[in-house]
């Protein structure tokens, strides 16, 4: 019970109280532009939770093995090199150069993926797939993860790190699904012309967050009911 | 080399208010709605875009020649990834308490889209004097972006103005400006206004009411 | 013939981010080497930066691990003034970090700073105030403290729109207390 309290918790924490779109503000350019119709949205939300998952355990193998102070993979190759058995090399400071590596190459395998054996949905996320690489979320998902491994106490291993992609990639297709339902509706309202387009999304998206803000201590209830984490 | 090209200065005064940034491409909006809830955290924040959009333009603008199509938005990330650890580095040095409070928001200007949308649009076809002065244009002009909403969150939302008391003691601090409704919010009605005011000037003969 | 110019062109392509990707390595480890002891420093600031203001008198202080706690024996010169702990919990929002000062038999609370905090804005936040974290100074460790009057022993005038966050700042508080207090109390130079 207490093992699993820690994933609820960050399930919990990343897709519904700390909401990627509506509390940390990440992934809103996908946000106003793919939300009008609730399919388009639905499907940019699967591939950008695809994306994360793929993303975030990418680089928490090469935070945890190469980038970080005293990573094993590099500390037997620097032990190697000088001799000195105590050696260790910190290279956590190419961190955002591997990241956006890995995430451009995570995109580009979706792509060749997608192109190669389901084409009718490729060719509907026409130039939104590419634009995937520059989701602030994903990239945000990995310095997350960075943020919980390297200098932590309790370093995150894989489990959570994928637990807090996957979950903060359903909490974006959440948001993102229900403003495209919101929008479908105001396609019928009479909205003032500088209002329509982006301003009346981030005005939903307000009274959105306003909404969400309501879970804020669920963590703490959570924590209580469920027994502290071991 | 293509001549209708816009010279160094129309990109300069583009970026201010024609083009803005935020106003009229409506990019770059994850850090107006994070960082701005105080005024000093927004104009670190507009500095730190202006050190990495100047020198990543700057860098494209050497190396637009040999730029290929495939792989040249890759080639942009990295150069922005590379601007982006140093201004990061820099903070964690210099301005500690500004860094802990920005967090990871200096690391999300590699995809902030402005800077990889100028050097695909400007400083990949043009020359080193009309890619800086696009890159010190846009700048300026997502500095005053983000100082109109910083302004209104901080005034209504803290009472002061770069954390100096500005309002008087009776006034209720908004609290919902400094939480994400009131950023969502504020963000919506300006980009209406900029709108309004985008429009009301290009139709100076409105129809009649 | 245009399937292998196809492959040398994505070749010649790669060698460019390739030697880019080198070039900024370097220049980044270049940028590593210069800042990087400053950025400890920053670091190592904001604890021991603090324990003058937690434990009245202090000049500096001693890291030592007890108990899975990361506690500093505050120093005046080379005798002991008192102790720091650093401990944390969950909050109402979120995670809540912060240092505490006792006396040097572990008895008296000396003061309190919150070092990190995701509490709302404008309400739970208050517990960085100095009004707040003053109402700890001088109060007794050998009872559990909770959010009540401001007179009583053992207890502390909590945050009006706050109870929760001043409770997990008590709760935390009592926490670390009650793990380490005979420790500390132990380990004390003899003659304090």
């Amino acid at each position: 019970m207490h093992y699993l309290t820690e994933y609820i918790l960050i399930a919990v924490g990343a897709a519904i109280i700390n909401n990627f779109v509506l509390h940390y503000f990440v992934g809103i350019c996908p946000f106003i532009g793919v939300s009008r119709r609730v399919d388009m949205a639905f499907g940019m939300g699967c591939a950008v939770t695809f994306v994360i998952s793929i993303a975030a355990l990418l680089s928490w193998t090469v935070t945890y093995y190469i980038l970080r102070d005293g990573a094993p993979l590099t500390g037997v190759i620097i032990r190697a090199v000088t001799g000195d058995p105590k050696a260790t090399l910190d290279l956590s400071i190419l961190s955002y150069l591997v990241y956006i590596f890995v995430i451009a190459s995570a995109v580009q395998l979706v792509e060749m993926y997608l192109r190669k054996f389901i084409p009718p949905l490729y060719k509907s996320f026409g130039v939104f797939l590419p634009l995937i690489t520059t989701n602030c979320a994903i990239l945000f998902a990995c310095l997350l993860i960075f943020a919980k491994v390297v200098g932590a106490e309790n370093p995150w291993g894989l489990g959570q790190s994928l637990t807090l992609a996957v979950f903060g990639g359903i909490g974006f297709t959440l948001a993102i699904v229900i403003m495209a339902g919101i929008r479908e509706e105001l396609d019928h309202c009479d909205v003032p012309a500088p209002l329509r387009g982006p301003a009346i999304t981030l005005l939903i998206a307000g009274i959105l967050a306003l909404a969400f803000m309501g879970f804020a201590g669920v963590s703490g209830g959570l924590e209580k009911l469920l027994g502290a984490p071991q | 080399m293509a001549n209708n090209q816009p010279t160094a200065l129309e990109r300069f005064l583009r970026g201010i208010l024609p083009e803005n940034p935020l106003y009229r491409q409506v990019l770059g909006t994850c850090p107006s709605l994070a960082v701005t809830n105080n005024m000093k955290a927004a104009m670190t924040m507009a500095a730190s875009v202006a050190f990495v959009l100047i020198c990543a333009n700057l860098m494209t603008s050497l190396i637009r020649n040999l730029l290929k199509p495939h792989l040249r938005i890759l080639v942009f990330t990295l150069t922005i990834a590379a601007f982006v650890t140093i201004a990061d580095s820099f903070l964690a040095a210099f301005l500690p308490e500004m860094s802990a409070e920005l967090g990871p928001y200096i690391p999300l200007i590699i995809v902030n889209c402005i800077i990889i949308c100028r050097c695909e649009v400007c400083a990949s076809k043009q020359g080193l004097f009309a890619s800086a002065a696009d890159a010190v244009g846009q700048s300026v002009g997502y500095a005053l972006a983000l100082a109109s909403i910083a302004t209104v969150r901080e005034i209504l939302g803290m009472k002061t103005w770069f954390g100096l008391p500005v309002m008087p003691g009776s006034f209720p601090a908004w609290g919902i400006m400094i939480l994400p409704p009131g950023a969502f919010i504020t963000l919506g009605l300006l980009l209406g206004a900029a709108n309004w005011a985008a429009s009301a000037r290009s139709k100076p003969s409105a129809k009649p009411s | 013939m245009t399937e292998t110019k196809r492959q040398s062109g994505y070749f010649a392509q790669a060698w460019l981010v390739i030697a880019l990707a080198l070039g900024f390595s370097a220049a980044l480890a270049g940028v590593d080497v210069a800042l990087r002891d400053r950025i400890a420093d920053n670091k190592r600031k904001a604890t021991f930066g603090k324990i003058p203001e937690l434990v009245p008198g202090a000049t500096g202080g001693v890291a030592m691990e007890v108990d899975g706690y990361t506690v500093y024996r505050a120093m005046v010169g080379a005798r002991q003034a008192g102790w720091v702990v650093r401990a944390a919990g969950q909050g109402y929002a979120d995670r809540i970090e912060l240092l505490v000062g006792l006396d040097a038999r572990a008895e008296t609370i000396t003061g309190l700073a919150i070092l990190d905090q995701k509490e709302t804005p404008g309400l739970g936040d208050n517990i960085r105030t100095p009004e707040f974290r003053g109402r700890f100074a001088g109060k007794k460790t050998d009872r559990p403290l909770q959010p009540g009057s401001k007179t009583a022993d053992n207890e502390i005038q909590a945050i009006s729109g706050a109870t929760i966050s001043s409770g997990s700042v008590c709760t935390i508080i009592n926490d670390a207390v009650a793990a380490l207090r005979e420790k500390l109390a132990a380990m004390a130079e003899p003659g304090l």
